[in-house]
């Protein structure tokens, strides 16, 4: 039944639907990298930035922080709806920068029982200890969590999700 | 999901193709050093890359890999005759070296020196821990010799068979970097198996069906992580080495023997899947290495005769429902080895992957093809050696720890995942 002639025979149907996959850049330069990923076509993903959240001050209340979650047009997003709508929730983080904003999506995420995966960039220009930072701050909130030297991963592993 | 021009990238590893052109930097395993047991001894048929070739041991003990076929008419040269340094073709008598030099025309006046115009193609072919290795690409780029470090240990510490595996090797290998399928399709052996079970992290294994992972580059590759819940809090890591473009190495149980694979392509459709075990710091026992001859751990029984396995697709892997239906193995089919090759095989020859539906899961799977793809690219259009070529990037080992939840594995494994010479795996 594995022959290549009996491969022909492979039914050709579709076999899912379109997954919504919500991109949410977690610091200022991820922004960057997520803006240029969403002018690519995409099937279902929307993307967000987080970045309003790593620029607040620690000590202060984030919960209070306006606008803290957004599109990339800026308007303001509420979590709750955005990830009541996902299928997977995908968080871009860089290597060394505050990924706190993620411990709030990644607990959402839980609550609704939400898929997550961390992305981490620039691991070749950070040092060890500035990766696991922030390593550290996504581990709890992600399931799956994979850092990488060069951003074009981020859009291969995008793309091979269906986003 | 992969679009069909990737995967063609990805699976054809034939000459001139971009994979195949990066498979050829490698120095690759060809051949059990047993195949060729003796000076003189037959001449053994190798079919690699999508190449057929023909690997003989001549009278003076030197080992070579050449065309199969006789310049002159095109015979097998595996008709030959091995004797008095070289190989000669049955039909006319014709002579060949380990190099390929064609020593002998008897049909040509010895002065004209017609025979050194004929040349067959060749490659070197050295033996290294019990293994023949082969390098097929350009003679000024040879890299280093292979060091992995079952390889290197002394031959009463390692154990290597090969088996056939009827399907591409991408898809085979791919399997070897998905750790979440343990948890279900291999849940009947881990207890039983005499190469894995009374090992503490089986039941971690067992306990935890939804493991979180973590991917990170490595010089050669990938690490892949896989963590599941230990006690007090703490996290139970195993750390597989992926190693480009083919080698990976399995986290370690209890102080049962390492093991680890090597995928290499026979052709498009077929691969030879490479399994090892070995112990750094004491000989496999007798009972150990019983159970590896008997099939047990990832190794398999075969056809007698062959390297094909006994439980193939044409017995539909000798599937047994009931013992399927009674939890004794998840999906019916006995053996690590043959679970996964009997499911990896049943996607066909080459897995049409603009099909699949990856999940957060997969992503080691993704970041392999991601790294694959970009070497292969860095290859073809600069020149640039691919990671793993370099010996520092083969030595490396798997590793499993338990670790505070604050830790994260790439530092508090540094030392666990690199060749520490007379020390033992770090293992749970």
């Amino acid at each position: 039944m594995t022959t290549r002639a009996e491969a022909r025979y492979r039914i050709e149907a579709p076999n899912s639907q379109p997954r919504a996959v919500k991109v949410i850049a977690l610091d200022a330069s991820s922004e960057l990298v997520v803006k240029r990923l969403a002018q690519l076509r995409w099937n279902r993903a929307s993307f967000l930035t987080a970045s309003a959240f790593a620029g607040t001050p620690a000590r202060a209340q984030p919960f209070s922080v306006p606008g803290w979650l957004s599109d990339l047009a800026g308007r303001t997003k509420d979590l709750i709806d955005e990830i009541a709508s996902a299928d997977l929730v995908v968080m871009i983080a860089t290597a060394g920068e505050n990924a706190q904003a993620g411990s709030l999506i990644g607990e959402a995420c839980v609550a609704r029982r939400v898929m997550t995966t961390g992305l981490v960039l620039g691991t070749a220009a950070a040092s060890d200890e500035a990766l696991s930072k922030t390593l550290g701050q996504l581990r709890p909130y992600s399931v799956m969590l994979v850092s990488g030297g060069d951003e074009d991963y981020i859009e291969n592993m995008l793309v091979a999700l269906r986003a | 999901m992969l679009r069909k021009d990737q995967n063609d990238l990805l699976t054809q590893t034939g000459p001139g193709t971009p994979m195949g052109h990066m498979f050829r930097c490698y120095w690759l395993p060809a051949l059990l050093a047993e195949e060729l047991p003796q000076n003189e001894c037959p001449p053994v048929r190798v079919k690699i890359l999508s190449e057929r070739l023909l690997a003989f041991r001549d009278t003076d003990g030197r080992y070579g890999l050449i065309d199969e076929f006789c310049a002159h008419r095109g015979v097998s040269l595996w008709f030959g005759r091995n004797e008095e340094s070289g190989l000669r073709c049955p039909y006319h008598g014709w002579k060949y070296d380990v190099t390929g030099q064609c020593i002998e025309v008897p049909s040509e006046p010895e002065e004209s020196g017609f025979c050194r115009k004929i040349k067959l193609k060749s490659y070197p072919l050295i033996e290294r821990g019990g293994v023949l290795w082969t390098y097929m690409g350009p003679p000024e780029r040879q890299p280093p010799l292979p060091e992995w470090e079952f390889a290197t240990v002394a031959a009463d510490r390692s154990f290597i068979s090969k088996r056939l595996q009827e399907c591409n090797w991408m898809q085979a290998m791919e399997g070897g970097i998905d750790s979440s399928h343990v948890s279900f399709l291999h849940r009947g052996e881990l207890n039983k198996d005499p190469l894995f079970k009374g090992s503490k992290g089986n039941q971690y294994n067992l306990s935890d069906a939804k493991p979180h992972f973590e991917v990170v580059e490595s010089p050669g590759g990938l690490y892949v992580g896989a963590r599941r819940n230990a006690e007090n809090g703490n996290y139970y890591w195993r750390i597989t080495q992926w190693v480009m473009p083919a080698f990976t190495m399995i986290p370690p149980r209890a102080d049962h023997p390492v093991h680890g694979h090597f995928w290499i392509p026979i052709d498009d459709d077929n691969c030879w899947t490479w399994s090892f075990d070995y112990c750094v710091t004491k000989p496999l026992t007798k009972e150990q290495l019983q159970a590896m001859l008997d099939g047990k751990g990832v190794h398999v029984k075969y056809v007698p005769g062959t390297f094909r396995p006994l439980a193939n697709k044409d017995n539909d892997y000798l599937v047994d429902r009931a013992a399927q239906k009674a939890g004794k193995t998840f999906s019916g089919v006995e053996g690590i080895s043959m679970q996964d090759a009997s499911l990896q095989e049943s996607m066909g020859l080459i897995v049409d992957r603009s099909k699949e539906n990856l999940v957060s899961t997969d992503n080691g799977i993704i970041m392999a093809r991601h790294r694959l793809l970009r070497a292969a690219k860095a290859l073809a259009e600069k020149g640039v050696t691919p990671p793993g070529v370099d010996p520092a990037h083969q030595r490396v080992r798997s590793a499993a720890l338990v670790l505070p939840p604050d830790q994260p594995f790439k530092e508090a494994a540094k030392d666990a995942l690199v060749v520490q010479p007379n020390v033992a795996h770090v293992s749970v």
